[in-house]
């Protein structure tokens, strides 16, 4: 990092510091520094890295395998990874609409994990046509998550609960409850999984068989785009985005220009709860077809770390829950192919996530080396380029 | 009873300690989510020491014990430097650093126990075997109906925990430090212009959290499990916080919190076993704690007050 930097005031400090470019280009350079980082340690273990990323790529269908099984196909992997794509796109947006308004939603997936339940019980267990039971599903894991999330805002509004805490002790009980709920009623003694739903309910067709080959359909996939774009449009251009925002920032300052900021908190902690319900179900009852109890689903964690990298921008965790899930995906065959442990892959997005998380002050040392070069090259060129090497990752004082 | 008692405190007090280091960290004014990854951590090095010195010491020594416990705090530390890196230094936001701490270290840790147990051990696993911890009991004290109990098949880390609560009470309210420390939290800028450098103690704050959250990490790996494998990560980091909060970034207060916290659950357990109920109610039961602390909260919340920096990155030139 430091070597490329260090550098007279190149191109690529140039690039970096294109400020039209930086949401992009900043990301980039994370997700770069750690693929580096991930590289070495593969070789240190004594393996190629390329080979390994190739493999995550062909892992997660973005990249062709050398050979497939019967009936299966780049498409069968991309749609796979699709098909876990859609509960992420969902819990992210969740998390990152709380975060907008200064909301810390780490509940995502208890709500999920409810929504999922409930929404099992009432319509995957019944004989429902399918046209009637799939919007059922929807509508009601996104009322289960936003109860949930309600009354966690509520808490927050009415009895100053810290909503971190509110969220893990919910994510506790709705955790016990519903574990004992399928342990004694609903439990398949085989799989100890809580018993299959019913086919009409699933939110993914799955074995739909295309040009040869057998593919699962993620019937949420385009919803969950289109939610993030409708995401954006709220709080870009309404006036309940308006003020989401500005409760967000300054809770305060948002008090004193007249908005009411009790209802934003519990309205913005309703609709995050609601998109954690969709989440639920899409995870639950689309990806899977069956709850496991007493275990509370990684990917509401997960949720957190993706839309934090996608800069909880609505647009933005469209891509970073692409890279994240895709890398899950990919793992297994990295694995069974290049023999590099599956959980490389999470090292790789605890990196990347780290990286990201510094992206402020990459940001604004690339900003600080570039000023401080653009003024040697104009006015006394010599004496000052001395300087600009030693932006590595922070030499300077504490408030340079 | 009796039972209770002591399952109630060995699950107690290594959660007191953990929510011991993030009451450092968030008097001093970070926001500490890291917890649950620095305790996995710690306990991550602590095992691992173990497990690579497992052959230096006789059958049944307790020896490797008490150096994982130096060893958990040695490691939870260091790898708390990273969070301090994070936050102080490269001004990143507490709340993404502490979630991104926590999945490096499930990742970071996972990783290197399957590969250390491949490469050095040459097994597939991803656990560490620890020895079994010795449980000590008092004679006499024992003996005592009800209280007994605290002194009946204790951990001997229970009392390393108890003298480390008394020592940090010590430190941190009545020392020069301690105050520095918590006014660092509230006005670092009347910190700053005592001449003391905010960053630096908030930096050791924060890693005084990492080896105390280290510890803790360690003691579960001790009382609940005898190995360490990924299933540490079983959100005791969480339920800290949640303690802390709850009992108002305040030490008494938090020790109160985590005993409850400690008794309702093996409470539950004994109630279970008590009504000769099926074990899937155990679930049920568990849920209790968690109820009562959501109800405690309700009544409690309202005068319940932040550190007043809590979560800002300190900017020399604001006001």
């Amino acid at each position: 990092m430091s070597k490329q930097k260090g550098c007279r005031p190149g191109w690529f400090l140039r690039l970096l510091g294109y400020k039209k470019t930086q949401f992009l280009t900043i990301p980039l350079f994370s997700i770069l520094c750690s693929l580096l980082a991930i590289a070495i340690l593969i070789l240190l273990i004594g393996k190629n890295p390329l080979t390994a990323f190739q493999s995550l790529l062909q892992g997660s269908g973005w990249l062709p395998k050398p050979n497939y099984a019967a009936g299966k196909s780049i498409l069968t992997d991309l749609l796979e990874m699709l098909d876990a794509y859609t509960p992420m796109l969902f819990a992210s947006l969740a998390v990152a609409l709380a975060f907008k308004a200064g909301l810390f939603n780490i509940g995502v997936s208890g709500q999920m994990l409810l929504a999922g339940f409930v929404t099992t019980v009432l319509v995957g267990y019944q004989d429902f046509p399918a046209g009637l039971a799939k919007p059922l599903v929807v509508l009601l894991g996104f009322i289960c998550g936003s109860l949930v999330g309600a009354l966690i805002g509520f808490l927050k509004y009415r009895f100053n609960v810290n909503e971190v805490v509110s969220s893990i002790m919910l994510n506790y009980i709705i955790q016990y409850v519903v574990g004992f709920f399928i342990q004694t009623r609903y439990v398949d003694v085989v799989s100890r999984q809580s018993r299959t739903i019913n086919a009409p309910a699933r939110l993914t067709l799955v074995d739909v068989a295309w040009g040869g080959v057998k593919l699962r359909l993620p019937l949420l996939f385009i919803p969950a785009i289109l939610m993030a774009v409708l995401l954006y449009f709220y709080l870009k251009s309404t006036v309940g985005g308006y003020e989401l925002k500005a409760v967000g920032l300054n809770r305060q300052a948002a008090r004193y220009a007249g908005i009411k900021v009790g209802k934003r908190l519990v309205s913005s902690m309703t609709l995050s709860g609601g998109l954690a319900g969709l989440a639920g179900v899409t995870y639950y009852l689309g990806y899977y077809a069956s709850i496991k109890p007493n275990e509370l689903a990684s990917l509401g964690f997960d949720s957190i770390a993706v839309s934090l990298l996608g800069n909880s921008h609505p647009l933005g965790i469209i891509f970073s829950s692409l890279l994240i899930t895709s890398l899950d995906k990919g793992s297994t065959y990295m694995n069974s192919t290049v023999g590099v442990r599956q959980e490389v892959s999470s090292l790789v997005t605890g990196m990347i996530l780290l990286f990201s998380a510094c992206s402020a002050y990459i940001r604004y040392k690339v900003d600080d080396s570039l000023r401080l070069s653009l003024a040697g090259s104009e006015g006394t060129a010599a004496p000052i380029q001395r300087k600009t090497p030693a932006s590595g990752s922070g030499k300077r004082g504490k408030n340079a | 009873m009796n039972t209770m008692i002591i399952d109630g405190l060995s699950y107690a007090l290594p959660l007191l300690i953990i929510a011991c280091g993030g009451i450092f960290s968030e008097r001093s004014g970070v926001t500490n989510l890291a917890l649950e990854g620095f305790l996995g951590f710690g306990a991550f090095t602590g095992s691992l020491f173990v497990a690579l010195t497992s052959s230096w010491f006789s059958n049944g020594s307790t020896v490797p014990m008490y150096l994982a416990f130096l060893f958990a705090m040695l490691g939870g530390g260091f790898y708390a430097l990273l969070f301090a890196l994070l936050c102080i230094k490269f001004r990143a936001n507490q709340v993404i650093a502490g979630v991104v701490i926590n999945i490096l270290s499930v990742a970071l840790t996972g990783f290197l126990t399957s590969q250390i147990n491949s490469s050095v051990f040459g097994e597939a696993s991803n656990k560490f075997q620890l020895g079994v911890s010795p449980r000590w009991t008092v004679p006499g004290l024992s003996q005592i109906p009800v209280l007994g109990a605290v002194f009946t098949k204790f951990y001997p880390f229970e009392i390393l925990i108890v003298i480390l609560v008394i020592f940090i009470n010590y430190l941190l309210y009545k020392t020069r430090f301690g105050m520095h420390l918590r006014a660092a939290g509230d006005n670092p800028q009347a910190v700053d212009t005592a001449g003391i450098s905010v960053a630096k103690v908030r930096f050791t704050a924060v890693v005084i959290a990492g080896m105390l959250a280290g510890l803790g990490g360690m003691c579960y790996a001790y009382s609940i499990s005898t190995n360490f494998s990924p299933s540490i990560y079983f959100g005791a980091g969480y339920l800290a916080i949640a303690a802390m909060i709850f009992g108002n970034w305040k030490l008494m207060p938090t020790l109160a919190a985590c005993l409850i916290f400690g008794l309702a659950r093996s409470g539950a357990y004994q109630l279970v076993g008590y009504l000769k109920l099926s074990s899937n109610y155990t679930n049920l039961a568990l849920a209790i704690p968690y109820v009562l602390t959501l109800l405690l909260l309700i009544f409690f919340s309202k005068t319940n007050r932040a550190p007043r920096a809590l979560g800002e990155i300190y900017d020399k030139s604001k006001r």
